[in-house]
Formats: C-alpha cells, sequence, structure tokens
C-alpha cells in the first residue's frame, strides 16, 4: 500500500510564466510563450504554431502534413499592430478538447482529433513520443519492423 | 511488483527485434517509480509517465494495462489486466491473490510466432476492446496535467481544483482515482480504495477487463 502525503505538493510557490506571456499544455510538453495577445483568448504568434503542435499556417489553411483545415474567419487577429492566431478558436473549431486556467494563462489540450483517427479507424498504433530514464526519445517510427509490448504499472 | 517479472520474461524472449516499454504512470516521478526500477536492473525500455500520456495515448484507464504492436504499427491485443504473474500478498485469510499465468506465455507465443500466433486477435475485436474517448474524458486527461503542472509550481489549491475536475470528467479513471489517493494519508490501498472495489463488485463491474486467454 502506498502513501506519500509529502509528495503531494513538495515544491515551493513559483510562478508559471512571465507576465504578458502564456502557457499552452500539449503531448506531455509545457510550451512557455514569452509573447501572447492580451484577454481571454489564447493569442499566440503565429510562427509558435509549428512548435506547439507541428501545424503551420499556408494560404490554404491550417496545416500539418497533406492534412490541411480552412480557416473560417476570426482565426486570425490583429492586435497591437501586430498578427496573432487564436489557438484556443482553432482547437474549438477542429473538435480538440482543452481546459483552460485563464487566471494563470494555462491552456492544458488533449490530442487533436486527427491524430487519433489511426487509432479508431484502423487500429493503427497512433504517433508518440517517449523519453526513457536514460533520455533517449522513443517514437512510434522507432519500433517499425518490432514487435512491441506496451505495459503500464504504477507504485501504487 | 511486476517490474522485475518483466525483466525475466524480457531476458527469456531474447529476441532483438521485441521492444518491451514499461511504462510508470507516476506522478510521483523518479523519486517513487526510479528505484523500484532500478532494483529489477531492467534492460528493457523505461518510461517514467508523470502526466499518464500512455494510459491517454491508448484510452487505458487502470493499471496494468498492455498494448501489444506488430510490425507495421498495427495493435493485435489492447487494453486487459496485465499482471506478467500470479501475486501472492499476505498470509492466512489476509492473503490477496491477483494477476494470471496466462498472459506472459501468450505473449511469448506471438513474439515467436507473430500473426499466426492464436493470440492475436483480429481488427474487429481488436477494435472492439479500444475504449471509447469521450471528449469529456479527453477534457479530464487535460485538466490531470494542468493539475500536475499546478502542483510543479507549488499552488495547491488549483492542483487538487483540476485533479478533482479530472476526477470529475471521467469516473471510470481508476488511474485518477489511486493516483490522487497515493499522496494521501491513507494510501492507494486504505478504505476509499476498498469502498471503491465494493461498488464495483456491486455492481459486477470488472476492475481490469478480463485477459481473454485460456490456459494451454
Amino acid at each position: 500500500m502506498m502513501a506519500h502525503p509529502e509528495l503531494r505538493h513538495p515544491f515551493d510557490a513559483s510562478s508559471i510564466h512571465p507576465e504578458g506571456g502564456a502557457t499552452v499544455l500539449y503531448q506531455g510538453k509545457t510550451h512557455t510563450l514569452q509573447a501572447a495577445g492580451s484577454g481571454q483568448q489564447l493569442l499566440i504568434r503565429p510562427e509558435d504554431l509549428m512548435q506547439i503542435n507541428g501545424f503551420e499556417l499556408k494560404p490554404e489553411g491550417a496545416c500539418f502534413g497533406e492534412l490541411c483545415y480552412p480557416l473560417p474567419e476570426g482565426m486570425l487577429v490583429e492586435q497591437d499592430g501586430a498578427q496573432w492566431f487564436d489557438l484556443a478558436a482553432f482547437a474549438d473549431h477542429i473538435g480538440q478538447p482543452y481546459v483552460a486556467d485563464l487566471e494563470s494563462r494555462v491552456w492544458s489540450f488533449a490530442e487533436i482529433p486527427a491524430k487519433r483517427e489511426s487509432l479508431l479507424v484502423d487500429a493503427m498504433a497512433p504517433d508518440f513520443e517517449v523519453t526513457d530514464r536514460q533520455g533517449n526519445v522513443i517514437s512510434r517510427a522507432d519500433l517499425k519492423g518490432k514487435k512491441a509490448l506496451i505495459v503500464t504499472w504504477s507504485s501504487w | 511488483m511486476d517490474v522485475p517479472v518483466w525483466q525475466r520474461i524480457y531476458e527469456e524472449i531474447n529476441d532483438p527485434n521485441f521492444v518491451l516499454i514499461c511504462v510508470a504512470e507516476d506522478t510521483g516521478g523518479e523519486a517513487v517509480a526510479g528505484p523500484i526500477f532500478d532494483a529489477a536492473a531492467p534492460t528493457y525500455v523505461q518510461v517514467i509517465d508523470e502526466n499518464h500520456l500512455i494510459s491517454s495515448l491508448f484510452n487505458f484507464v487502470n493499471v496494468p494495462s498492455a498494448v501489444w504492436i506488430d510490425e507495421e504499427g498495427r495493435i493485435v491485443r489492447i487494453d486487459e489486466g496485465t499482471y506478467s504473474k500470479v501475486h501472492e500478498i499476505g498470509d492466512g485469510e489476509q492473503k490477496i491473490v491477483f494477476g494470471n499465468d496466462v498472459y506472459a506465455p501468450a505473449l511469448k507465443d506471438w513474439v515467436a510466432n507473430g500473426a499466426a500466433s492464436q493470440h492475436v486477435q483480429p481488427a474487429d475485436v481488436v477494435s472492439s476492446n479500444i475504449r471509447a474517448h469521450s471528449d469529456d474524458e479527453q477534457r479530464a486527461d487535460a485538466a490531470f496535467r494542468l493539475g500536475n503542472l499546478f502542483r510543479l509550481h507549488g499552488q495547491a489549491a488549483k492542483a487538487e481544483h483540476y485533479w478533482a475536475m479530472a476526477e470529475a470528467l471521467n469516473p471510470d479513471s481508476v488511474n485518477f482515482f489511486r493516483q490522487n489517493l497515493t499522496l494521501t494519508e491513507e494510501g492507494s490501498a486504505g478504505a476509499t480504495f476498498r469502498e471503491r472495489i465494493g461498488e464495483y463488485m456491486t455492481e459486477g463491474k470488472p476492475w481490469y477487463r478480463p485477459l481473454d486467454i485460456e490456459a494451454d
């Protein structure tokens, strides 16, 4: 029986990101954006999109490889003389669930539905990336040509 | 307790084209899961998954759970209660027995025989065994990670708020429920845990999806 009440909140209080920025959680990574638009929306610099979720803006829309979503009105916002991309509105548009803490300006995103279609439609393992205890990054592509067992456990 | 057993099974299989990735779903991180891995001196891939990403990826709700992925990336078995052996804890009337002795032999058979193994499931069975993951359940994953971020930043009230949100949005997640209990005084196997197990028994609901493997 595992009980680690001392590990519940072992850390000292610290702010999550510099004032004026925003924090985005996606696929286990924490993206601290130094620059973000103000207000209740998650306005990011268009050039930050790629490092967050692999999408890039093209004339045909927001694209991930060959997959492109045409952008409806309102996704690109002018504010303070700069152009911003409304990432939360984009998530709403493509059906990607998320939870936001507006006070701390943190947005935590679940997976993009299109990236999970292979799992649900034809039982192909979805793309993933994990880092092992030695610091090696292992992705689905590394398993090609091999059989793999992925098994979970816990200390509890 | 499966961690060293998986090492033995991995050594017995001894196939360069077989990869075993053993994933600790543990917000306690290296401090809690690391020593358990180290004690087993594993040569398989060890991952400590503080945000439960692997469970989220394959829609698992409990540990242990597992997936078999073939050479082409196709899932050929998924989401069962996958203990590596039968475990016994305690003595006499207090003795608890759990686990199984059929999963490891089935795994070995698959690695040896590939698609010809009787334990490879047809695509329609695999698809039906992939648990649905509703928008609320995905939002639960996002809330859990948000709670973990606040925890890392020492913001206890918000951490608790988002963990509670995760449990409310995905009440079927034993992972969230027990992970939370782990960080309480009563721990992961105390009165609250026993009460929940009792509810499952009353409702006839399996704690794990039963293994669909017959003993040879």
